[in-house]
Formats: structure tokens, sequence, C-alpha cells
């Protein structure tokens, strides 16, 4: 394109017409390139323009403002210049964070068109968390943990307190459940289920080491199990079943005693709630099975948040987790139904906060996603609204071993990028 | 020269450029003054024209695209309706077999007490409250169907409301099969159990399909299916979709909020009449709310069903859900008409109004 000073009128209208400006061809036809740079705002007072312009000129002349720097350029350029920061700063201020400013130099334009020093252009610098799409926010992974503790903690509480209400075997003899008619009690089945359950909790607490995103992924684990937990007290507490099996022996009741009642809570809470620590010995807890819930959600993490190349790994935790569920059946301490509706609701929920989680647009309240609904939406728009896309799997060596091994530059596959 | 007006118009609007308009472009030759009186040809001068035209369109106002769910994106197929009636019906008798089924591994009274539950210890039973549980349900029912043959779409959403229908209740079998809850109280008289006589059965599922499974009309005699509660399902399901698929103007608001306390009513009083556990009508609840906006999402987002990264396509069920949606694009727009094709102009449609454009303002 030739230099602005050498248009004809041709060239003004082509250029006008490019910009946009077709309604100022008319009134500007005779109007050459030197004449365009002169153009200002008074001549926009008078007619023929002012019948034309909607904004007074002001778009036109600050085209026309643009025109004058390339010229500038153009003509510093042919003279050889050598401050070249100073084309720079020309071109800033046309280009800063992708807006063109209002074109206006406070004092007009350069008196022979050079400026002594360069022109700084402040970029604002955004913080952290906008820049990233995944943010780690702790503080948000620590309300997600308080939650769970909490939710872990009432449950301890309504086990208690339902252990007053289980009604005595001799009363209340065990449901019929198509399980336990074709399967008779094993009695070794329930370690093998909480060694599993043990297993699984370690290997995806390694896992969770291991990720990059923990923050996000400890946050969205916490509150998945907390509200399962959390469902879980409810059940439990609106109807009492039987023990499934006369081989349950039951703490006795302690009728208004609450200091007992408050220590058992605690052992309870300390022993997690595992026979094998000898804190499972309260009844009334059925409907429905925690243990299937850890074993179940351990396994839909771990996968979830695992390279799909080691199909053998997860394969050996969906063994685990499968063996585990059924050793709980086999050795009768949990009713059927128990753990259908454990499995399913810990599915549900999985499915239905990642499907959120990934998607924009369910995160937000609108005629068409019903999921925005549901009772915890507000929780879930506090924990995922700055996380944007889909988490990937990235891994990186938790902080301590970091700073333990960074003497030396590694080009280690940890801390990759996984598809 | 019409561009410049629609130009003008731009410095009316509000930020958003609320004026969404498509503008489709023609290769058009103006007939137009020359500028400058030099130049000679005509030709590219107008196209160059007609290209300023569309970058300052472009550059000046944001238009998107409204697209209007036409007919050939939600169309009727009432073979698919067909089929998800069939499976309705289908698990409706299932259901009935499986509770004569139950019935006989129920455990008797004087052996298997009624369980402790926090809603009995609270209230006392009160004798007529189920008749009012099952009145409701009528109404819901009969109110949502009345709905349903005004709708203009009425074989999708019948598709939907059959197919939902039929889930809920092969998730039923599945569960009362497996545990048997004994009776919640003891009032309830089952009927005797029949060990062999297949013949006795039968007569029984027939008279259970028959009355609907309703003690008004005499056919609530088996005990056994407790968990969970199928009342429960059908109120809070006529509900969900009454709701669902009606307008969202203030005065239908009310009627929402009507259908909501016959539904809520039902609800309490099933406990009331001590007739299912709390925690049969608490998981039916979670169950059929959960399955229906899990349905309805996955049906309304066309981006959700196209993503890799769509965890609601896991369930067992997400092939049936493919077959019956495959063809239906956008979200079911409320729309209502006549069932049998009156002459349009009779009816002053309350909702044609607000159609989409009311839906989008609301989102």
């Amino acid at each position: 394109m030739k230099e602005v000073r050498l248009w004809t009128c041709s060239d003004v209208s082509d250029w006008l017409t490019d910009e946009g400006m077709q309604e100022y061809m008319d009134a500007l036809q005779n109007v050459d390139g030197p004449a365009l740079l002169k153009l200002s705002e008074e001549d926009f007072k008078a007619s023929p323009l002012s019948l034309v312009t909607g904004d007074s000129g002001r778009q036109l002349l600050e085209r026309i403002e643009t025109l004058r720097f390339t010229s500038h350029m153009k003509a510093h350029k042919n003279n050889n210049h050598e401050k070249s920061h100073h084309a720079n700063g020309h071109a800033g201020i046309a280009l800063a964070n992708g807006s063109v400013s209002n074109g206006k130099i406070p004092n007009g334009i350069p008196k022979n068109g050079l400026h002594p020093e360069p022109i700084r252009i402040l970029i604002p610098s955004l913080p952290e968390q906008e820049r990233t799409p995944y943010p780690t926010e702790w503080f948000k992974t620590g309300v997600a943990f308080l939650y769970a503790l909490f939710c872990f903690l009432t449950t301890t509480v309504v086990i208690s307190v339902v252990h007053e209400r289980v009604p005595p075997k001799e009363e209340s003899p065990p449901l019929p459940d198509k399980f336990f008619d074709l399967f008779d009690r094993v009695e070794w089945a329930f370690s093998i289920c909480e060694i599993n359950g043990m297993l699984l909790v370690g290997l995806w607490f390694t896992q969770w080491l291991l990720l990059k995103h923990r923050s996000i992924v400890g946050r969205r684990f916490f509150f998945i199990v907390g509200t399962l937990y959390l469902y879980r007290c409810v059940t439990m507490y609106v109807t009492t079943l039987p023990v499934p099996g006369m081989h349950f022996k039951c703490s006795p009741k302690l009728f208004g005693d609450w200091e007992a009642q408050s220590r058992r809570v605690m052992k309870m809470m300390a022993g997690g709630g595992l026979s094998i620590t000898g804190s499972h010995s309260l009844c009334g807890d059925y409907l429905y099975s925690g243990h299937t819930v850890m074993l179940t959600l351990t396994y839909l993490f771990i996968k979830e948040y695992s390279p799909r190349r080691f199909w053998w790994y997860h394969w050996i935790c969906w063994c685990l987790s499968a063996i585990g569920i059924f050793c709980i059946l086999l050795a009768h301490d949990h009713y059927t139904v128990d753990v259908v509706v454990a499995y399913y609701m810990t599915t549900r929920l999985f499915w239905w906060y990642h499907t959120m989680a990934n998607q924009q647009a369910l995160k937000e309240i609108s005629t068409g996603n019903l999921f925005s609904r549901v009772w915890w939406f507000g929780p879930f728009q506090y924990f995922e609204s700055n996380v944007r896309g889909i988490v990937p799997r990235n891994y990186q060596l938790p902080f301590l071993l970091r700073t333990m091994t960074s003497a030396r530059v590694k080009y280690s596959k940890l801390d990759s990028r996984e598809s | 020269m019409a561009a410049s007006h629609l130009l003008d118009d731009r410095e009316d609007d509000g930020p958003n450029g609320s004026c969404q308009v498509m503008v489709m472009m023609e290769e058009r030759t103006h007939p137009q003054a020359t500028p400058c009186g030099n130049q000679v040809d005509d030709k590219p001068k107008s196209t160059k024209r007609l290209q300023g035209f569309r970058k300052a369109l472009r550059k000046n106002q944001d238009y998107s695209r409204i697209s209007k769910p036409s007919s050939s994106q939600l169309p009727s197929e009432w073979w698919k309706t067909g089929i998800a009636f069939i499976w309705a019906g289908f698990n409706l008798v299932l259901t009935t077999i499986m509770i004569t089924v139950v019935n006989e591994r129920v455990p008797d009274k004087s052996v298997s007490p009624p369980l402790p539950d926090k809603f009995f210890d609270y209230i006392p039973r009160v004798e007529w409250a189920f008749s009012v549980t099952e009145v409701n349900g009528m109404i819901l029912v009969a109110l949502w169907f009345v709905q349903w043959l005004f709708l203009k779409h009425r074989a999708i959403v019948g598709r939907r409301f059959f197919f939902l229908q039929g889930m809920l209740y092969l998730y039923r079998i599945v569960t009362m099969y497996i545990t048997t809850l004994p009776v919640p109280s003891m009032h309830m008289d089952c009927a005797p159990k029949l060990y062999n006589d297949s013949h006795g059965k039968i007569k029984r599922v027939l008279q259970l399909v028959s009355g609907g499974g309703l003690s008004i009309t005499g056919s609530h005699l088996l005990c056994g299916d407790f968990l969970y509660s199928g009342h429960t399902v059908m109120l809070t399901l006529t509900f969900l979709f009454i709701q669902e698929y009606s307008p969202r103007s203030c005065r239908w608001r009310c009627y929402h909020g009507f259908c909501g306390l016959l539904s809520a009513t039902g609800v309490v009083c099933i406990l009331v009449a001590h007739e299912h556990y709390s925690v049969d009508v608490v998981v039916a609840y979670f169950i059929t709310s959960h399955l229906f906006y899990w349905y309805h999402t996955m049906a309304n987002n066309q981006a959700l069903r196209d993503s890799p990264h769509n965890y609601l396509n896991r369930t067992w069920w997400n092939w049936v859900f493919n077959f019956l949606e495959k063809n239906v694009k956008t979200p079911v727009p409320c729309t209502f008409s006549w069932p049998l094709s009156l002459p349009y102009v009779c009816f002053k449609n309350p909702c044609k109004s607000y159609s989409m454009v009311q839906s989008a303002r609301d989102e």
C-alpha cells in the first residue's frame, strides 16, 4: 500500500470502504491523501460531513490518526532512523492488549515526529489464578476436607444412636435375602473385604500424591465421599434394619449414657469403622453399606485419574473392588439391597459430579440444565467455578521429593503431560 | 443506502447488540454513483462495497444465529413411543408378578415385627391417610394426561414418560426381590400365601394389574413390595413431568405449586398411614428425581451427547436412550396444540407467546 500522502481520491474512497465507513464516501469524494490527513473535528461540525456522521467523526478521526502514524513510520524507515524502539512505541499504541487506544497522544502529534524515549505500556498482570485454567486453591480443598470430616463424624454419631434402636436378634430375625439363600456364610470373608479396602485406599492415596492437580482432585474426592456418607446418615437413621445374620455380636446398649456413647464414637473414628481394628462392634448401619461406598469410590477415582495405558492396573483395582464387595455379602455382613443401593448412589454421584465439572455449560443455572436443581449445586459452584476445562492427568512429584531431587535436571516421565 | 440505516440503528441498541439478525449476503450489483467521478469500472466497486459492508457489519455488531426448532429437528416417531409404552407395560406386569412372588417370602408379623422407624415413632397411624394418597395420585395422573394430550410434541414427551416409568419399576423389581422387608405396621393384612398354587397366583396378578395396585380398587392386598415405594414414584414422576412441560409464567407457577402440594401431601400421607417405611419413600424420591434430571439433561444438551467426557453415558441404558432420542436435536419447546387438529385460529394459545424467545430470555 502506498503512502497516505500520495493517495488520490479513489484511494481514499477505497480506504473508506475497507474501513467500513462508506457513509463518508460521498462527502469526501474530493478529498485526497494529504487533505484526509488534515481533517479535524471542526470539519465534522460543518456540512456536508456533519450530515453523515453519527459520532461527530470520532471513529473516522481515530482511523486517520492511525494512518498518520503509519505514514510516520514509513517516513522514519525511509530515513533509516536508528532508534528502532521508537517504531515499536508507535506500533505498541495501536496494538496494546488487542484494543486500540483512542489514538490521541496527549500532546498531539510530536513536533518532528520523534520521541526521545520509548513509550512504556503497562500490561496489567493478571493474578495467578486467572492465568491458569486449573488453579490450586488449597483453601477450598481444606473446606472440602472439613466437610468430609464433619460427615464422618455425623455418621459415627448416627451409628451410635441407631445402635440403641436395633431390635434384638431374637425379636427380629434376619430378613429373607436372596443372596443369603444361595450362599452360606464364610467367616473370614469380611477380613478380605477390609484388606482390599485398605489396599485400594492406599493405592489411591499414593496416586493422589503424584497428581499435579492434587488440590482439585482432592477437593472432589472429599466432597463426594462426604455427601455419600451424609446420605447414608439419612437412610440409616429413618428406618432401622435388623442384623443380617445370627453371628453378629452387637455391643450392649447404653441407654442414655452419653459419656460412654461419646467414647464409643471416638473409638470408631480412630479405627475407621473397620472390624480389623476392632471398631466395628456397633450394629444398625445397614442401609446402605459404607464399605461398598469406599471400595467403589476409590476404584472410580483411581481409574479416572490414572493413565489409560495402565489397563492392567485398572483391572487389578477392579478385581480388588469386586472381590471386596462380593465378600461383604459372603460374610453375611450386609443385606444385598444395602450393597446394590450403595453401588448405585456412588456411581451416580461420581458421574453426575464429573459430568457437571467437565462441561462449562452445566456449571450455570439455566432451564436446560436440570442438574442445577440438585441441592449441592451451590457448594459445587464454589469448588469448581475456577476450574475451566477437564483436569488433565499430569503427574508431578510431591513437594518434598521435588526439593530433594532438584539438584540435577530430570527428563523424567513423571513431570510430563499425559493425554 | 440501506447499510447506513442499519448502522444508524446500531447506535440506539444496547451493548448486547440485541438486534439479533443474521443478514444473508447476496452478491448483487448495486447501481451506485461512483465516488470522485473518475473511475469507470462499476462491478469491482460494488463488490468491494459489498465486502466493505460485510466487514462493517461484522465489526460493529454481534449477530447470533437463532435456529428455530423446525419440525425436522423434533420428529414425532410414534413407533418409538409405542416401543416405550410396551416397555413400561412389560415392566408393570413384571412388577406385579414379582410382588406375588415376594408375598410368599414376607415373614409373618409375629415372627418379624415391624422395623423401628423414626417417622412412626412420632406420628401415630391415621387410617384414612392412604386414601388421600391414592386420590392425589389419581388426580395428578389425570392432570398430567390432559396436559400431555395438549402438548404439540406428545410423541416425544410420552416416550420419555413411559421409558422413565418402566426404568423405575424395573429398579423396583430388583430391590423388592433381593431383600424382603417385614410389614411396616401390625394393621396390614396380607393375603395368605399360596405355596404352589400357580393358578391362584396368576389370578392375583391379573387382579393387581386391573386394579392398578391401588387399595381403593381393592387390589392392594399383597405385601412385601416395600423397598421402594411405587406410589411415591408415580406422585413424584407425574409432578416432575407436569412442571417440566408447562410454561413458566406466574399463573402456571400457581398450577405447579398446586401440583407440588398434591404430590407432597400424597407422599406424607403414605407415611402417616404407616404403609411404607420412611426409607422406602426417601429412596424412591431420590431415584425418581435423579433419573428424571439425568435423562433430561442428556436429552437437552446436544453438546453432551457428542462429548467424549460425558460420564452420563456410562449407564447401562445409554443405548436405549440413544435409540429413543437420536433424532431429537433440541430441547422440546413448550408448545400446545389441539389433539385433534382444529383450525388454528380457534385456539388462543397462551403458551405460544412464551415460545423459545421467552425461554432464551429466561436463560
